[in-house]
C-alpha cells in the first residue's frame, strides 16, 4: 500500500504498496499435506483399483521421505550460500593467490633492493577513530553509513620485518572474516543482526558470461587474461588478437610456433578431404605473404604487434591461448589447441547441425561477488606495485643512497582502499588490464521486504544488454531444469534474461588444477605431446579436456569417467569436480559477428566436444545435489534418514558416504534422473531429492502452484516480494530510507515446504483475509476489490511506515562547526519548536507536524580562511540552517528514534527515523498469492457488507470477472 | 385513520435462546426491510463506550504509541450506561472537550516488568474512574484467576508503560470499536419439503450418497425405518447441492425448498460490552427514536400530500 490511485504504472517502481490477502476460503480435499499431492502427481495407479476414493485421497508413501534433506541441505548450504563461498575462497586463497603471484617489487635503479610481499592477511573488522583502531559490528555500520572493512596487512622480510597495511577491505556480511562469522543466532541477536538467510550490504550481480574458458576464447591466469578469436572471412581463417593491429592469417602463426610443413597442419585437422579443401585459401595466403618458414613467419608477426609499452618483446612472447603451458619452448601443445579449434570451425562451416546451443546452461559461468572483487583487486594490487616501483626508482635516483632508504613508506593502501570503496559504490567496474568496463555490477540489496531480499541474493542478470529483441536466450531452456526456477523471471524487457537459482542450486567456486591433472594421467590419459596430429582425430579415442585444455586423449573414455566419479563419490577430489563424457558428433556454434554478413562469422568454440571427456573443476558453474541410485534402486535407505532425523548424521555425511553427488550441468547429460524411487527403471542412476526443489525461493512461496495459469505463477514471483509484512528480526532498529511494516503480519492458513525453508512463516508478510466472490457496488471492475470498512478499523491491511531524515553537524576548515542550540521556548518560532528536547534536536515519541523543526542547527558564516577558535566566536558569527519536516498534510507522524553517531569524516550525524501509522485507502494495492492484483476500489461500511447465514462477513470482496481463465 | 387499507402489521417474536453473549430469536411476520433495519442498527447504531484518547507519559515496550491505542480502543468496555450518556460532541457540560463525567470515562494503567519473565499487560491493569465502565471480562469464574484479561503488550525486563485514557461514547457507524455487535445475522426460515413417493423409489445407499450431498447436516436417515428424515431445517445454507444432486440423479423435484419470506432466524452475539438481550432492545429503542425524528421533522408534515398513507402513518396513524 502507499500510492495513491495516480501511480497507474505499478511495476514502474517496486514499491511497497502491496500487500497479500490469503484466501482461506478455497478449500480443497486434503489439506493435511498438500504437497504430499503434489509429489504423488504422475504415480501409476493400478488400473483394476476402480475408483476407491479412499485409495485417491491417501498420500502415497515415497519409498524413502528424502524431503528432511532439503531443510539439511539448507542448513549446510544456506539459501545465498554462493555468495559467501566465493567471497570466502577470495579471503582465504584468490587474495593469496594474486599476492604470490605479483609478489616482488624490484627496483630498476639497483636491482638488489627490492620489496618482496610474503603473505597477506585480513584483520578483524574495525574502523580507525581519533587514530585508534575500533572493533565494529554492521549495525553500526549500517547507522554510520559506511561499509565494514578489514585491513589487510603483510608480513614482510627485507629490510625489517614488519606488517605494513596495505589497504582496506570491505568485507561481506556473514563472511568468515565478519564479526557474525559461526554465531549463532541467539549470538547474532546480541550483535543487532540477525535475519534468517543472510544479510550482505551491497550483492554484486551474478553475470553468465559466454564462451567461457572451458569454452575457450578468453583465458586467464593469475598473470594475465586475454581472449583469442580465430575468425573465417571470405574462406581464409585468421586469427584475432588484441596485441595485433590486424588480423593475421593463421598459417602464419601455425609456422611461427614451428610447424612449418602444410602437411602437418593438414594432418593435425584432419585429413577428410574437405578439411584440406577448406585450408587450402589459408595455406595459400601464406604464401602469398612469402611466409615459409618459422623465422619469415616471427618477422611477419612483429612487424605486425602494436607498438606496446614493452619494448623489446619479441613475436614469440606474443601470448595468445596461454592457458595451454609452454613447456620447454615447445609450442606444439598450442598447435594442437589451435588445430582442434579449426576442426570445430570447418565441421560447423560444413554442417550447420553441429553448432552448439548457445543458450545451454552447461556453457554458461555465473561470476560471484568473489571472482569480481578478486579482479578488481588485483587490478587495484597491480596498480600499486607500479606506483610503488616508480616512486621507488624516482626517489632513489634523486637521493643517491645519502640517507638510509626505507622503500616501505612508498608502500601505503590508499588507492587499494580508494579504489575497491569507489567501484562498489558506483558499480562501475572499469578495469583497463582485463579489458573490462561494465556498468552497475553492484546493487545495492533490496531491502523492502524479506522475500524481495532473498530473491535479490538468488538473482542472475545478463551480462550483455536487455534491448535485443531475440527470443532464443529468453526462452526456457531444458538445461536449467533444477538449476535456475522456470517460473521467476521478471516481466517486460528482463524477461527471461534476468533468472533465478531454484532452491538446491550451489554455484561451485574455483578448485586447485594440478592435482587434478596429474591424477588424470595417472588414470591413463595420453599426453599429447607425444601424440602426432595423425593419432589426434583417431575414431575410437576420447579427447580429454580438463577445464577447457586438452591433457590429451583417452582410449577408453567411459572407463575413465567412472573411475573419476568413483573418487570424487570416495571424498578422494572435490565434490564440484564435473566428469562428462560426450559421445556425440562435434557440436560448435558459430556466433553472427554482428556485421551482417554470413561469411563472417566468429567461432566460439563452444566447447571442442566431438568425442570428449570433459572434467571441470572452475568456478561459476551451477550444480546441484542428487541421490545416487544403482540399476534404480537409491543408495539412500531408510535407516540413513532416521539417522538424519536423529541428529547422527549430516548432509555432509551423505556426501561423504558416496550416497548423494553434485551434478552440473554437463555432467547431467551422462545422468538418468527419476523423479521418485517409484519411478525408476534399471537404467536409471540418479533420483531427485524432491521434485519441489525445481523452483526458486519465490516460486516456492506459492501454494499449488500447479493448479495455476503458467503466466500467474511468473506474476506471484514479482509481485511476493512486493508484499508489506516483515523485514528482519532487526527491523526496529533499522535506519533505511523507507520501510514498511505490517502492523499485524500473519502466517498463511496454507503454507508450502518452501515457506517452512525459508522461514517465511517466522517472518511472514501478508494477512490471512475472508473473501466474498461476487460484483457488488459498480467500484470492483478491473480487478478492483471492495474493502470493509469495520475490518480496517479492526487492524486489517494497517501498516506502519517509517521514513528517515539525517542531519550532520559539519566541521570546516577554518576550523569552525555547525552547533545545535537550544531552543528558544518563548517568542518568534517557539510553535514550530516545540518538539526539540533541551539539546535542540527532536524528541523521540514527539508528534511532528510538517513545517515543525526537528533540528535546531546554526552554521557559522564565515567558513573559510584562517583558522579560527570555535569557542570564542559569537552567536552573530552564526546564521540559523534549521532544518524542517515536509511531510504530507494531515497524517500524524511521530518521531520514532534519534541516532547520533560519527561519520567517515568523524563529523556528528543525527539520524531521524519518522513514523506514520497507516490505513488502507482507496487507491492501495492487494493481492491474492496467484498473481492477482487488484486496488481498493471503495471502502464499505460493515452493515453495507454481505453476510452469511452463519454470520460471516467477509473482508473485502472480489468480483468473479477478476480471476483468470 | 381512514378506512382504506393498512399496511401495518404486527410482528413477533420468540425467543429461542437468551445467553448474556447471544440471543436467538425468531421474528415472525414481517418483511426484510425491518429485519435488516434491525441488524443494522444493532452493528452500527447502538451506542457503547471504548477508549477514544490516549495520552501516553511512558512507552519502553516494542509496541510503538499508535499501534498501542489502536489495541486500547478496540478492547470492549461495560456499556450499560451508553444509552445515558452524552455525546462528547454534544456536551455542554465540557464544551465538547469530552473529558467530563458526562461524557468520558477516565482508565489509568501502569505496569512494569521488574523480572526476567515476561510480563503481560492486559486489560485487568486498566483503572476505570467509574465502575459502571470497565474492560469485559471474560473469564470463567470457574477456572483459576491466571486466565487474566484480553493482552494488550507483552513487556520484558526493565520496559513500562503508563498511560492515560479516555474512553467516550460512540457509535459503530464511526469506528468498529463502539461497535457492540460482535455478529448480528438473521436468515429466512427454510421449508423443507421431501417427495417421499419420490424418496422411497431410492436404493438406501442413494438416499445415503443424497444425504451426504448437503454440506451441513440437514437430512438424516431414520434408523428404524430408513426414512430420509429433516433433522435440522436450519442448518442448510441456501447452497442447492442437494436439488443439484437429486438432479444428477436422475430424480428432479426430489425435495422442494423454499424461503419463507415472512419470517427470520437471528442469531445476536454481543462483545460483552452490553447484554446479547439488551442489545435487541437498545436496537429497537434507537429504531424507535429515528422514526420519531422523522416523524417530528417539520419536511415531513410539509410532505404529507407527497407521501400520503405513510406520512399519516409516521405521525402515528
Ligand atoms: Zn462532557
Amino acid at each position: 500500500m502507499g500510492l495513491k490511485q495516480d501511480s497507474s504504472e505499478e511495476h514502474a517502481k517496486q514499491n511497497q504498496d502491496c500487500f497479500e490477502c490469503w484466501f482461506p476460503f478455497y478449500t480443497f480435499d486434503n489439506l493435511s499435506d498438500p504437497m504430499e499431492k503434489w509429489l504423488s502427481f504422475g504415480k501409476q495407479l493400478p488400473y483394476d483399483s476402480g475408483i476407491d476414493k479412499q485409495f485417491l485421497a491417501a498420500p502415497i508413501k515415497s519409498s524413502v521421505d528424502k524431503y528432511q534433506l532439503v531443510p539439511e541441505f539448507l542448513k549446510v548450504r544456506g539459501l545465498v550460500k554462493q555468495h559467501l563461498d566465493s567471497f570466502n575462497y577470495f579471503v582465504n586463497v584468490g587474495i593469496q593467490k594474486i599476492v604470490s603471484a605479483n609478489d616482488r617489487i624490484v627496483s630498476s635503479v639497483d636491482p638488489s633492493i627490492y620489496i618482496r610481499f610474503n603473505s597477506v592477511k585480513i584483520g578483524e573488522p574495525s574502523i580507525p577513530r581519533d587514530g585508534v583502531s575500533e572493533k565494529i559490528t554492521p549495525q553500526l555500520c549500517r547507522l554510520s553509513d559506511m561499509t565494514v572493512h578489514s585491513r589487510k596487512s603483510y608480513p614482510k622480510i627485507r629490510l625489517e620485518k614488519k606488517n605494513v597495511i596495505i589497504g582496506r577491505m570491505p568485507i561481506m556480511l556473514r563472511s568468515c572474516c565478519c564479526v557474525l562469522y559461526g554465531k549463532d543466532e541467539a549470538q547474532l541477536a546480541e550483535l543487532g543482526d540477525v535475519d534468517t538467510g543472510t544479510t550482505k550490504k551491497r550483492i554484486i550481480i551474478d553475470s553468465d558470461k559466454k564462451g567461457n574458458i572451458n569454452a575457450s576464447v578468453t583465458s586467464s591466469t593469475e598473470e594475465r587474461k586475454s581472449k583469442t578469436v580465430i575468425l573465417m572471412e571470405k574462406g581464409q581463417m585468421y586469427l584475432h588478437l588484441n596485441q595485433f593491429v590486424n588480423k593475421i592469417p593463421i598459417m602464419i602463426v601455425m609456422k611461427a610456433m614451428g610447424m612449418e610443413s602444410d602437411q602437418e597442419v593438414v594432418q593435425m585437422v584432419g585429413r577428410d578431404p574437405r578439411y584440406s579443401d577448406l585450408l587450402l585459401p589459408s595455406i595459400r595466403e601464406c604464401a602469398k605473404h612469402g611466409v615459409y618458414t618459422k623465422q619469415q613467419a616471427l618477422e611477419h608477426l612483429e612487424a605486425k604487434v602494436k607498438k606496446s609499452t614493452y619494448s623489446g618483446a619479441s613475436s614469440e612472447k606474443v601470448f595468445f591461448l596461454f592457458f595451454v603451458r609452454v613447456r620447454r619452448d615447445s609450442f606444439r601443445a598450442k598447435c594442437i589447441y589451435v588445430a582442434v579449434m579449426l576442426r570445430r570451425m570447418i565441421d560447423a562451416y560444413l554442417n550447420k547441425d553441429t553448432m552448439d546451443d548457445k543458450d545451454y546452461v552447461g556453457n554458461k559461468r555465473l561470476e560471484l561477488s568473489g571472482q569480481l572483487i578478486s579482479l578488481l583487486f588485483e587490478d587495484l594490487f597491480k596498480s600499486m606495485i607500479e606506483e610503488v616501483k616508480k616512486r621507488m626508482d624516482m626517489n632513489m635516483a634523486r637521493l643517491s643512497r645519502s640517507s638510509r632508504f626505507d622503500p616501505l613508506q612508498y608502500v601505503h593502501g590508499d588507492s587499494i582502499s580508494a579504489g575497491l570503496e569507489r567501484t562498489l559504490s558506483t558499480g562501475n567496474f572499469n578495469i583497463k588490464r582485463f579489458r573490462m568496463d561494465r556498468k552497475g555490477m553492484t546493487q545495492v540489496l533490496a531491502r523492502l521486504s524479506f522475500i524481495g531480499t532473498l530473491g535479490h541474493m538468488t538473482r542472475i542478470s545478463p551480462q550483455f544488454e536487455k534491448s535485443r529483441k531475440v527470443s532464443g536466450p529468453r526462452a526456457l531452456q531444458p538445461s536449467q531444469w533444477g538449476m535456475l526456477c522456470p517460473c521467476d523471471t521478471p516481466e517486460g524487457e528482463a524477461c527471461g534474461l534476468v533468472k533465478n537459482l531454484a532452491l538446491m542450486t550451489h554455484v561451485t567456486t574455483d578448485e586447485e588444477e594440478g592435482p587434478l591433472i596429474s591424477l588424470c594421467y595417472c588414470l591413463g590419459v595420453e599426453d599429447l605431446e607425444l601424440l602426432s596430429g595423425e593419432e589426434l582425430h583417431t575414431p575410437n579415442s576420447f579427447l580429454v579436456i580438463f577445464n577447457g585444455l586438452i591433457l590429451g586423449k583417452h582410449q577408453r573414455p567411459q572407463r575413465f569417467a567412472t573411475a573419476m566419479r568413483k573418487l570424487r563419490r570416495a571424498g578422494k577430489i572435490g565434490e564440484f569436480v564435473s566428469v562428462f563424457v560426450n559421445e556425440k558428433q562435434g557440436r560448435v556454434y558459430v556466433v553472427p559477428d554482428g556485421s551482417g554478413d554470413k561469411n563472417c562469422s566468429i567461432l566460439k568454440t563452444g566447447s571442442i566436444n566431438k568425442r570428449c571427456v570433459y572434467i571441470a573443476s572452475d568456478g561459476g558453474r551451477v550444480c546441484r545435489p542428487l541421490v545416487i541410485a544403482d540399476k534404480g534402486i537409491s543408495r539412500i535407505k531408510e535407516h540413513h534418514m532416521k539417522e538424519l532425523l536423529d541428529g547422527v548424521r549430516t548432509f555432509d555425511d551423505f556426501l561423504r558416504d558416496g550416497l548423494m553427488e553434485y551434478l552440473d550441468v554437463n555432467e547431467e547429460n551422462n545422468a538418468l534422473i527419476a523423479l521418485y524411487e517409484g519411478k525408476s527403471t534399471p537404467a536409471t542412476t540418479h533420483i531427485e531429492i524432491e521434485p519441489f526443489t525445481i523452483l526458486g525461493i519465490c516460486a516456492g512461496l506459492i501454494p499449488f502452484p500447479h493448479h495455476n495459469q503458467s503466466p500467474r505463477n511468473t506474476y506471484q514471483c514479482a509481485m511476493g516480494k512486493q508484499a508489506m509484512g516483515n523485514i528482519a528480526y532487526n527491523q526496529l532498529f533499522r535506519m533505511d530510507t523507507l520501510l514498511y511494516l505490517l502492523v499485524y503480519p500473519q502466517r498463511p492458513l496454507l503454507t508450502t515446504k518452501t515457506i517452512e525453508l525459508v522461514g517465511y512463516d517466522k517472518l511472514g508478510a501478508g494477512q490471512n483475509a475472508t473473501v466474498a466472490v461476487m460484483s457488488y457496488s459498480g467500484y470492483d471492475i478491473e480487478d478492483a476489490i471492495v474493502m470493509n470498512k469495520s475490518s480496517l478499523d479492526r487492524g486489517f491491511g494497517r501498516c506502519i511506515v517509517l521514513k528517515r531524515c539525517s542531519a550532520i553537524r559539519q566541521k570546516y576548515e577554518n576550523n569552525t562547526e555547525d552547533r545545535i542550540i537550544r531552543p528558544n521556548r518563548e517568542g518568534d518560532g517557539a510553535g514550530r519548536m516545540q518538539i526539540l528536547d533541551d539539546d535542540g534536536i527532536a524528541a523521540p515519541g514527539e508528534i511532528i507536524r510538517p513545517g515543525d523543526i526537528y533540528i535546531n542547527k546554526e552554521t557559522p558564516i564565515i567558513t573559510r580562511g584562517p583558522t579560527v577558535s570555535p569557542a570564542g566566536l559569537p552567536d552573530r558569527a552564526y546564521r540559523p540552517s534549521i532544518q524542517t519536516f515536509k511531510g504530507p498534510e494531515g497524517e500524524s507522524c511521530v518521531v520514532d528514534k534519534v541516532a547520533l553517531f560519527n561519520d567517515k569524516n568523524n563529523n556528528l550525524c543525527i539520524k531521524f527515523s519518522i513514523r506514520h501509522t497507516r490505513r488502507p485507502e482507496v487507491g492501495d494495492k492487494f493481492s491474492s498469492r496467484h498473481g492477482q492484483k487488484g486496488v481498493c476500489g471503495t471502502i464499505v461500511q460493515q452493515e453495507d457488507f454481505p453476510f452469511s447465514e452463519r454470520g460471516i462477513c467477509p473482508d473485502l470482496i472480489m468480483n468473479p470477472h477478476g480471476f483468470p481463465r | 385513520m381512514d378506512g382504506g387499507l393498512t399496511y401495518q402489521r404486527f410482528p413477533k417474536v420468540k425467543i429461542r435462546e437468551m445467553r448474556d453473549d447471544v440471543v436467538k430469536f425468531e421474528l415472525r411476520e414481517t418483511d426484510a426491510s425491518v429485519a435488516n433495519a434491525l441488524r443494522r442498527v444493532m452493528i452500527a447504531e447502538v451506542p457503547t463506550v471504548a477508549i477514544d484518547l490516549v495520552e501516553i507519559e511512558v512507552n519502553s515496550s516494542v509496541l510503538n504509541d499508535e499501534f498501542i491505542a489502536h489495541r486500547l480502543g478496540l478492547i470492549p468496555l461495560t456499556s450499560e450506561r451508553a444509552m445515558s450518556m452524552r455525546f462528547s460532541r454534544d456536551c455542554d457540560a465540557c464544551d465538547g472537550d469530552g473529558q467530563c463525567e458526562f461524557c468520558s470515562v477516565e482508565f489509568q494503567l501502569r505496569a512494569r516488568c521488574h523480572n526476567d519473565q515476561t510480563l503481560d499487560v492486559t486489560s485487568k491493569d486498566l483503572y476505570s474512574s467509574d465502575h459502571t465502565v470497565v474492560p469485559v471480562d471474560f473469564s470463567d469464574p470457574n477456572e483459576p484467576a491466571e486466565q487474566r484479561g484480553i493482552i494488550i503488550v507483552k513487556l520484558r525486563r526493565g520496559q513500562e508503560l503508563k498511560l492515560r485514557a479516555i474512553a467516550r461514547k460512540g457509535i459503530g457507524k464511526d469506528h468498529a470499536k463502539w461497535s457492540p455487535a460482535a455478529t448480528v445475522t438473521f436468515m429466512y426460515e427454510p421449508m423443507i419439503r421431501i417427495n417421499e413417493d419420490l424418496m422411497e423409489t431410492l436404493s438406501l445407499e442413494q438416499k445415503n450418497t443424497w444425504v451426504e450431498s448437503s454440506p451441513t447436516k440437514v437430512f438424516d436417515i431414520d434408523p428404524v425405518t430408513q426414512q430420509v428424515v429433516v433433522v435440522d431445517p436450519e442448518a442448510y445454507t441456501y447452497d442447492d447441492e442437494v436439488i443439484k444432486k437429486a438432479e444428477s440423479m436422475g430424480k428432479p423435484g426430489l425435495v422442494e425448498i423454499e424461503a419463507r419470506e415472512d419470517s427470520f432466524i437471528f442469531t445476536v452475539e454481543s462483545t460483552g460490552a452490553i447484554k446479547a438481550s439488551q442489545l435487541v432492545l437498545n436496537a429497537i429503542e434507537i429504531l424507535k427514536q429515528k422514526l420519531d425524528a422523522v416523524r417530528l421533522s417539520e419536511d415531513t408534515v410539509e410532505a404529507d400530500d407527497q407521501f400520503g398513507e405513510l406520512g399519516a402513518h409516521m405521525r402515528g396513524g
